[in-house]
């Protein structure tokens, strides 16, 4: 696709082509705003620093929170590409996660295999192969799928494996698989902790960078194209159903990756995590925070599950509806999520591959 | 033969209860574009008035007669407030009726607690056809559920209100050009279609009780359903609920529940996939559902 990946750079030169509906603060040359200061490395940077420090001044209990949350947050980075990049609405994320869960839960229960040598490439591997069934069977074919019928199919899928899981008697029914054993390496358990915070952490700061690579590499680009025009983009020669396709396995396998980790983490596994409830959640964090920026969905599962926690104790009933209430608000007058506060237009549309050259065109602001 | 006709009935009365709920979903989609995903909440609140008016000493049957109306008029107010800010973005009307269904439904759920509260039907007994007794409230609602289907479709296809909805529908652009009020139209038919999830939920309220997940289990196939069925006509929804409602009735005869579940939303699935306009499209769909 070296042809046209070129004639896609060119145009991603000119931000409102990219973005469709960017202000016009944004049509400012990006020669001008690579030079200027910019937000999302000290973001991400202030976040990863509070990450590092955080089991030293955390109590246990809070610790082991804040390893679930982690976890999480790498399940969101997993939506996060494929509707926030893509634009694909993945209904049924939870599918991979909970596919994975359920999948690493059976090896530790009935073939005694915790080593996370071989637990989490199996989780990731489940959640893969689930997410090429369903993304192939959904985005591939003679005629391109419709948004709608993309989403309510991830979603249909979703519900359906969590009815499945209920009724099977194998999966443990209504129950799930209790008592999973420890993750293991070598002789070593990973027990609930700051080692097992430390270990998910570094592998969703991995994660997290090899999205971040992802998402500005010329792939990227045509992934960001084909969210503001799919149109456009498969005129320019891109196979548009493949590039969905590719995006929605990626993050299938993230969400596996994740999955596998929870189930260890947590010690059971449980028809929800199939289901339409971890489905919808991940949107919520997602869009909470902001789609379409990668630490967006970190900040928005830390703010969430984190006000979550704090309320539960005082104000259990209401919070659903607190959180209704506050999803509905941003859907309608911030939809690019709590980050789009600090972060301009311009900077979370991104600059991809190498800087732009000063053509005439261009360069005159 | 005593008991295959219990079964069909089974399968009938079931049947019925899906149109009913589809029915709402399919003139919102078909009208608007738009899958509405508090649908499932409006039920939720057509059992919760039903109940509410029980508790508080009236008969049954009035508060299965006040809450279409509650629930149409709450739905017209959402529209105007806030629904009508999504028609552009499908995607984002999806999101924004979630949120809207998750408050409904948490509020619902903070006001009777996590109980199953029942409700009496109105109309007990049974009706006894020889050796048979089939639920005369069951019966019922299947009687209900025709006259409502007939009633629909008298409103659209015969009234001149039926006459400027169907022309919105098909060129909003013209019908605004031609001096229908596009905007009172669609506030009109979500209220209609949140009024028929009303009556829906005031209906099944004696049959599964009430308890504040009871429309997220008749969502998801409402949904498949109108996709099966096909957007942007009247029959379309209808007939995908009655073939959907019967097969999800249906199959638990044949195989274990479980299978028969997923079976049905696999077959689904597959059929839009391969089907994408559905089984009886309308004229208004192809420009509604990308």
């Amino acid at each position: 696709m070296g042809g046209a990946s070129e004639a896609v750079a060119r145009v991603g030169e000119e931000p409102d082509v990219v973005t469709g509906e960017s202000a016009p603060a944004a049509r400012a040359p990006a020669g001008k705003a690579s030079a200027g200061w910019k937000v999302l490395p000290i973001v991400e940077g202030l976040v990863l620093l509070i990450a590092l420090v955080l089991p030293w001044v955390l109590q246990d209990y809070l610790t082991v929170f804040a390893t679930r949350v982690v976890i999480l947050a790498l399940f969101a980075l997993s939506f996060d590409l494929v509707w926030g990049y893509a634009g694909i609405m993945s209904f049924g994320q939870a599918l991979f996660f909970g596919a994975a869960g359920y999948g690493v839960a059976l090896m530790a229960r009935d073939l005694n295999v915790t080593s996370i040598l071989l637990i989490l490439p199996a989780g990731t591997l489940i959640g893969l192969t689930a997410a090429l069934l369903l993304g192939g069977f959904l985005l591939l074919g003679r005629y391109p799928s419709s948004v709608i019928f993309v989403s309510l199919g991830t979603l249909t899928g979703s519900y359906a494996a969590d009815r499945l899981a209920r009724g099977w008697y194998y999966l443990g029914g209504q129950n799930g698989i209790p008592s999973i054993p420890p993750l293991t390496l070598g002789s070593y358990e990973f027990e609930e902790g700051p080692v097992y915070y430390y270990m998910v952490l570094g592998i969703l700061v991995v994660v997290y960078l090899l999205c971040r690579f992802l998402v500005r590499s010329q792939f990227g680009l045509a992934l960001a194209g084909l969210r503001e025009n799919e149109q456009r983009i498969a005129f320019f020669g891109y196979k548009a159903q493949h590039l969905k396709a590719i995006i929605f396995a990626v993050g299938g396998t993230i969400a596996g990756l994740a999955g596998s980790l929870y189930a260890f983490h947590e010690g059971f596994v449980w028809p929800n995590m199939l289901g339409v409830v971890f489905s919808t959640q991940v949107v919520l964090y997602v869009l909470f925070g902001g789609s379409g920026t990668l630490i967006g969905a970190v900040i928005g599962t830390v703010i969430i599950e984190g006000v979550s926690f704090w309320l539960s104790d005082n104000y259990r009933d209401i919070w659903p509806i607190i959180l209704g209430v506050l999803l509905l608000l941003v859907i309608m007058f911030r939809p690019l999520g709590l980050i789009s506060f600090v972060l301009g237009e311009r900077e979370r549309v991104g600059s991809f591959g190498k800087a732009p050259s000063k053509e005439p065109g261009n360069a005159a602001p | 033969m005593a008991s295959t006709f219990a079964a069909v009935f089974e399968i009938v009365s079931f049947g019925a209860i899906i149109v009913l709920v589809v029915l709402g979903l399919g003139i919102i989609a078909s009208m608007m574009g738009i899958f509405n995903f508090a649908q499932g909440e409006f039920v939720l609140l057509g059992a919760y008035v039903t109940y509410l008016a029980y508790a508080h000493g009236a008969p049954v049957w009035v508060g299965m007669i006040a809450a279409p109306f509650v629930v149409g008029a709450l739905g017209f107010v959402l529209e105007a407030l806030i629904i009508r800010r999504f028609y552009a973005a499908p995607i984002v009307a999806m999101l924004g009726t979630y949120a809207l269904g998750l408050i409904i439904r948490e509020s619902v759920r903070g006001l009777i607690g996590g109980f199953y509260l029942t409700v009496p039907e109105p109309i007990g007994g049974s009706i006894d056809l020889g050796s048979v007794h089939i639920s005369a409230w069951r019966f019922t609602i299947i009687v209900i559920t025709l006259l409502v289907m007939g009633a629909c479709y008298l409103l659209l296809a015969r009234t001149s209100f039926g006459l400027r909805v169907r022309a919105t529908l098909e060129n909003p652009a013209l019908a605004r050009a031609s001096g229908i009020s596009t905007p009172l139209i669609y506030g009109a038919t979500f209220a209609f279609g949140a009024a028929l999830a009303g009556l829906a939920g005031a209906l099944i309220v004696p049959v599964f009780s009430l308890f504040a997940d009871l429309g997220i289990r008749f969502l998801i196939q409402g949904f498949v359903a109108v996709m099966v069925g096909g957007v942007g006509s009247f029959i379309g929804p209808v007939a995908g609920a009655g073939l959907i409602g019967t097969l999800s009735a249906a199959l638990p005869w044949v195989m274990s529940p479980v299978v028969a579940d997923v079976l049905v939303f696999v077959l689904a699935i597959a059929f839009i996939k391969f089907r994408p306009q559905g089984s009886l499209p309308g004229k208004g769909s192809n420009h509604h559902v990308d």
